[in-house]
């Protein structure tokens, strides 16, 4: 209806910083969450207590909680007040990263031990075994549940309207707090947040089966 | 802000911080039973059901996975009364939301555990004569429970965790203790500062528990 | 026992091995000579140290006493100045270079086809380029019999075919000895047969060769030498015929029968 298309200009305006938000987190977090996952494998042991310990930490915590904690803690380390984008990107960051990190640390801890034992039996060394041997495979054991976790990262988005970001979800709760018949508003916001994430599983779901060749 | 961080009116408030964990426990408890037993008929369903009824069954899943749970709690707070000519609190709205969002997540669980019952087992059921009832009961459910546990465990943890969701409608659970003190003392951080190693001890436990069970239980085909 | 043969002729030399997992002592003290050119059988019950054996002899398990030394060269450990180490991850890879092993469960690298699986030690340990490993990697697999399957996937091919391409990819190294580790085991019984008569082709052509396996109509064929492996240590070594034919020893007969009966039982 009519309250609907009114409230779409806003809505999609909102859906674009969701967008980009949501863009910047997914690229930062797959950086450092594969780099962490590796370490989680590799690296010596102290290394790797740290990482466990940031993954079980987030993982113990609800999203809200981690958001905001990170949030507000953040200006309060440095002593000054920091832009508000950047410190909700990087509250969604720490999330994130410890879910990428455990995906890539799943991925390669799958790839069965013969694997690596044949490696070393034509006389690959340490890290061309990790370069030739377990990378390859655990890419694509990786690809399907990250771009799961992609839809993850636009749901937590919309988490900062929490801390005052205009993205989609604030939008949505603005738009339908200025009209009396909110509902048309709401169900918009449902359609378009599904559309975004329903199109990333299905590129998760066409993924998995792209590899299905590489069945051991 | 909180130039100096001062943790007394945290203690002076605690209560709020206690009886809000207890809160959240319940209303987990609670949204997980409902939609424990939702999401399993409609496993159900899915399984057994006509085409139709699958096709119904996975438009709900699709959708409601597809939504940030923020997005529903507001929905069934603000929303739905508008239409319905519902009335309720911010609790139950919140064990209404909670308990549709967890029966999306555990219908996925239970239709896989349900898939991975041995065809071979259904069959030696069948030809003891069992009714499709007494297979269900006594064949399918047990083995999809013993192969689901770990799923179900993390699932039901996560859940628990998402009940933080609350504070936005004024729930008095936990994470809304923190937002309080945010709020009216100006103490947000040091409120979350405590509300977060509660929740870590409590998902820690949580944890625990499900690995013993799992080591005691589950199944590894 | 025979008696040690002549050590100019003896490419890997096993002395006094021992090892242990644990509180379990796998290894209970093994001398062996494998002979240019000789291929050596090693049979016993489960759990008598044969694969572990074979393992040690390509680093795959450090042994913890004795010694093996491959063409001179010791594999486990370092001599410097009195002081006797383990080596170091990169001195195994070097070691390892010069051995190849195929395995019971081929373990080939399923994101690579055929010829890459081939061409992977060419190129990234041997230091070939792309166009003289592919030549290789091709004479390898035609030999095997696999000449249309250069760019097929593990995934597309038979167990038999999958075994031979690990064959393949193991001698294209042009490994000193090469280490078969119950290659058939794992495999269909109609499929046996074509990796077998592979390995006798490369018995044939002179490949030194340490094989482990339950086919002893393979190992009386093929084999120079038969060892029998119990409880850690050599228990009985001799040609194919005396040991497998006309069995000596006690334990040496209950295995052989076992494996006989199971047979007769199987088919």
């Amino acid at each position: 209806m009519e309250v609907a298309l009114y409230s779409l200009p806003f809505l999609l305006k909102g859906a674009v910083v969701t967008l980009w938000v949501s863009a910047i987190v997914a690229s930062c977090s797959l950086l450092l969450g594969v780099l962490l996952g590796t370490l989680a494998c590799y690296a010596p042991a102290p290394i790797r207590w740290a990482i466990t310990l940031y993954c079980d930490t987030v993982r113990g915590i609800p999203v809200p909680v981690l958001i905001l904690t990170v949030y507000y803690a953040v200006p309060l380390l440095l002593g000054f007040p920091i832009n508000n984008y950047a410190d909700a990107i990087l509250a969604l960051t720490v999330f994130t990263t410890a879910q990428v990190t455990e995906i890539a640390r799943g991925a390669i801890q799958s790839i069965h031990f013969g694997q690596i034992e044949a490696g070393k039996a034509i006389g690959l060394g340490f890290w061309p075994r990790v370069l030739y041997v377990v990378f390859p495979q655990a890419i694509r054991r990786f690809l399907p549940p990250w771009v799961n976790n992609l839809t993850d990262v636009v749901k937590g988005s919309a988490l900062i309207s929490l801390v005052g970001i205009v993205e989609l979800m604030l939008q949505i709760k603005q738009v339908a707090g200025r009209i009396y018949v909110p509902m048309p508003v709401y169900i918009a916001g449902t359609i378009i947040y599904f559309l975004i994430n329903y199109s990333l599983s299905s590129a998760s779901r066409k993924l998995e089966g792209r590899f299905a060749h590489i069945r051991e | 802000m909180t130039y100096h961080i001062n943790y007394n009116f945290v203690w002076l408030y605690f209560d709020k911080f206690y009886w809000g964990l207890l809160l959240s426990l319940e209303l987990a408890a609670i949204s997980i039973l409902i939609g424990a037993v939702g999401g399993l008929m409609l496993a159900l369903v899915y399984v057994d059901g006509p085409r139709w009824a699958r096709r119904l069954v996975a438009a709900y899943v699709e959708f409601i996975r597809n939504q940030p749970l923020l997005l529903l709690v507001y929905f069934v707070f603000y929303g739905v009364p508008t239409v319905g000519g519902f009335k309720y609190g911010p609790t139950v709205s919140f064990i209404i939301t909670l308990s549709i969002y967890s029966a999306a997540y555990l219908v996925e669980i239970f239709r896989a555990g349900l898939d991975a019952v041995p065809k071979g087992q259904i069959d030696a059921g069948k030809a003891i004569g069992l009714t499709p009832r007494q297979r269900l009961l006594h064949v399918r459910l047990p083995t999809m429970f013993r192969v689901t546990l770990p799923a179900l465990g993390n699932q039901f943890v996560s859940l628990f965790k998402d009940t933080s969701f609350a504070y936005v409608i004024a729930v008095p659970e936990l994470t809304y203790a923190a937002s309080w003190l945010g709020a009216n003392k100006f103490r947000i951080f040091e409120g979350l500062s405590v509300a977060a190693p509660m929740y870590l001890v409590v998902c820690t436990i949580m944890f625990a528990i499900l690995r013993r069970l799992e080591r005691r239980y589950a199944v590894r085909r | 026992m025979m008696a040690a043969t002549d050590n100019s002729a003896a490419i890997v030399r096993i002395r006094g091995l021992g090892k242990a997992f644990g509180s379990n002592r796998v290894l209970n003290g093994v001398d062996l000579d494998v002979a240019r050119g000789e291929v050596v059988t090693i049979i016993g019950p489960s759990g008598s140290g044969k694969t572990t054996l074979l393992r040690c002899v390509n680093a795959l398990e450090i042994y913890d006493e004795g010694s093996i030394t491959l063409d001179g060269v010791e594999v486990g450990y370092l001599e410097a100045a009195g002081r006797r180490r383990r080596r170091k991850e990169r001195e195994l890879s070097a070691i390892r270079a010069e051995t190849g092993m195929v395995f019971q469960m081929f373990f080939l690298f399923p994101h690579l086809t055929a010829a890459e699986n081939v061409m992977l030690g060419l190129r990234k340990v041997r230091g070939k380029d792309k166009a003289s490993a592919r030549a290789i990697a091709e004479r390898w697999l035609t030999r095997v019999g696999l000449a249309d399957k250069f760019d097929s996937y593990p995934a597309q091919l038979s167990g038999g075919q999958q075994q031979r391409v690990g064959i393949a990819r193991a001698v294209a190294m042009e490994p000193k000895v090469l280490l078969l580790d119950e290659i058939t085991s794992a495999l269909d019984p109609e499929l046996v047969g074509e990796v077998l008569g592979v390995v006798r082709q490369l018995a044939d052509d002179g490949m030194t060769m340490i094989v482990v396996t339950h086919e002893m109509a393979f190992a009386r064929e093929v084999s120079d030498l038969v060892v029998f492996m119990d409880g850690g240590r050599i228990i009985v070594e001799g040609r194919p015929d005396e040991v497998l034919e006309k069995p000596s020893h006690e334990r040496l007969k209950t295995f052989l029968s076992r494996l006989d009966s199971n047979r007769k039982r199987a088919s």
